[in-house]
């Protein structure tokens, strides 16, 4: 038996189901980025240089200056482009997963079609922010 | 032993705001929570309004809030209610009067799905065949009886009468993966508005209000893998 098909142009694959394909690929990505980010902790020595709290600091931000206070006896190279990438991605990833998350339960209460399209671009304007000045902190500090 | 029954009453010709009413009756563990507001109704105050009609589970006319959960008054027993009741209309839906409300815009959201066989191919000599495998991809969904507990149950329909709610989502599956029917691009289309399907935030209260124990929240996750795959298998 032929297996039924439906085109993306016959079924529609407006900005809702983007958004909601989004946010599921955006949750695996970020446990992508926790996982790579506990493996660095590791190989940095966090078994017995680090307590629980700069481990967990670490994987979700990792940035030289969350893990200053530790016996991890050279961070320089742990200051790399690579690990300002990993933390960019994680802010701006979890600044959008986050932010539509919230828009879309504020959106169950409101019907009016020029209010969503505000409070969507409200929330581009939201995003690009926190997500800009944490982006510049990551790659100045 | 004796029950104490609490039930919502509200009509809006007479009364200001809603209220509740408490009646006392004698009752057994296997009575039914219909069997009591038929007896308030019969010996105690005739103008208790609430819909009925088959009274065993397949009409859906009696869904209402008992102790606070969505449920069909003819299947819930004083032995799982305990013997204080409480009754309230389902929400998200204006009152007409005491249980009953106005069920259009549920109806209204189960029209907009296309709740009908579509299938504009010339007619086979017999029946459109159908193997027992393409039958039970969407058995579950067939048990639905509009019954409207797990759309009522549901924060994004009490916020918004305007989104399709899981009963409407249920009837597009049933048609959606059936493998006769050929209007599945189009039902997917109109799940795909801003009132649609991704209003559904998986919070399982559909589910769990469900009378004929459908997988809903399932059953819309399948929905959602279709629209974003387009396989309908």
């Amino acid at each position: 038996m032929k297996p039924r098909t439906v085109s993306m142009y016959r079924r529609g694959f407006d900005f809702e189901t983007t958004m909601w394909l989004f946010t599921r690929l955006s949750a695996l990505i970020m446990y992508l980025l926790a996982l790579i980010g506990i493996v660095g902790a590791f190989i940095m020595g966090a078994r017995t240089q680090m307590n629980l709290a700069d481990i967990i600091r670490w994987t979700f931000m990792p940035n030289p200056s969350h893990v200053l206070n530790t016996n991890v006896p050279d961070l320089a190279p742990w200051s790399t482009v690579f690990w300002k990438l990993m933390g960019s991605a994680f802010v701006f990833f979890a600044a959008a997963h986050g932010l539509h998350g919230l828009l879309s339960v504020i959106e169950d209460y409101l019907s009016h079609p020029g209010i969503r399209l505000a409070l969507r671009i409200l929330g581009v304007v939201i995003l690009l922010l926190m997500s800009g000045i944490g982006i510049y902190m990551i790659w100045t500090s | 032993m004796q029950v104490t029954i609490k039930v919502f009453r509200y009509n809006p010709e007479k009364d200001k705001k809603p209220g509740y009413k408490t009646y006392k009756l004698d009752a057994i563990e296997t009575d039914r929570v219909l069997d009591l507001l038929e007896k308030v109704k019969g010996y105690q105050d005739g103008t208790l309004s609430f819909r009925r009609s088959c009274a065993h589970g397949i009409c859906g006319s009696d869904a209402m809030r008992i102790n606070g959960f969505n449920r069909l008054a003819c299947k819930t027993l004083v032995r799982d209610t305990g013997a204080k009741i409480t009754v309230e209309p389902i929400l998200g839906l204006k009152v007409i009067k005491d249980l009953i409300v106005d069920m259009e815009p549920f109806f209204e959201n189960f029209r907009s799905v296309m709740p009908y066989f579509v299938n504009d191919e010339p007619e086979p000599a017999q029946e459109r065949y159908q193997s027992p495998a393409e039958r039970e991809r969407f058995d579950d969904t067939t048990k639905c009886i509009l019954c409207a507990c797990c759309t009522t149950s549901y924060p994004s329909f009490w916020a918004n009468d305007k989104y399709l709610g899981p009963a409407a989502i249920v009837t597009a599956h049933r048609f959606i993966f059936d493998s006769r029917d050929r209007a599945a691009a189009e039902r997917l289309k109109i799940l795909n508005d801003v009132f649609g399907i991704h209003r559904c935030h998986t919070i399982f209260n559909c589910t769990l209000a469900c009378p004929r124990e459908i997988q809903v929240t399932k059953a819309i996750g399948e929905v959602k893998m279709a629209l974003v795959t387009g396989k309908l298998d």
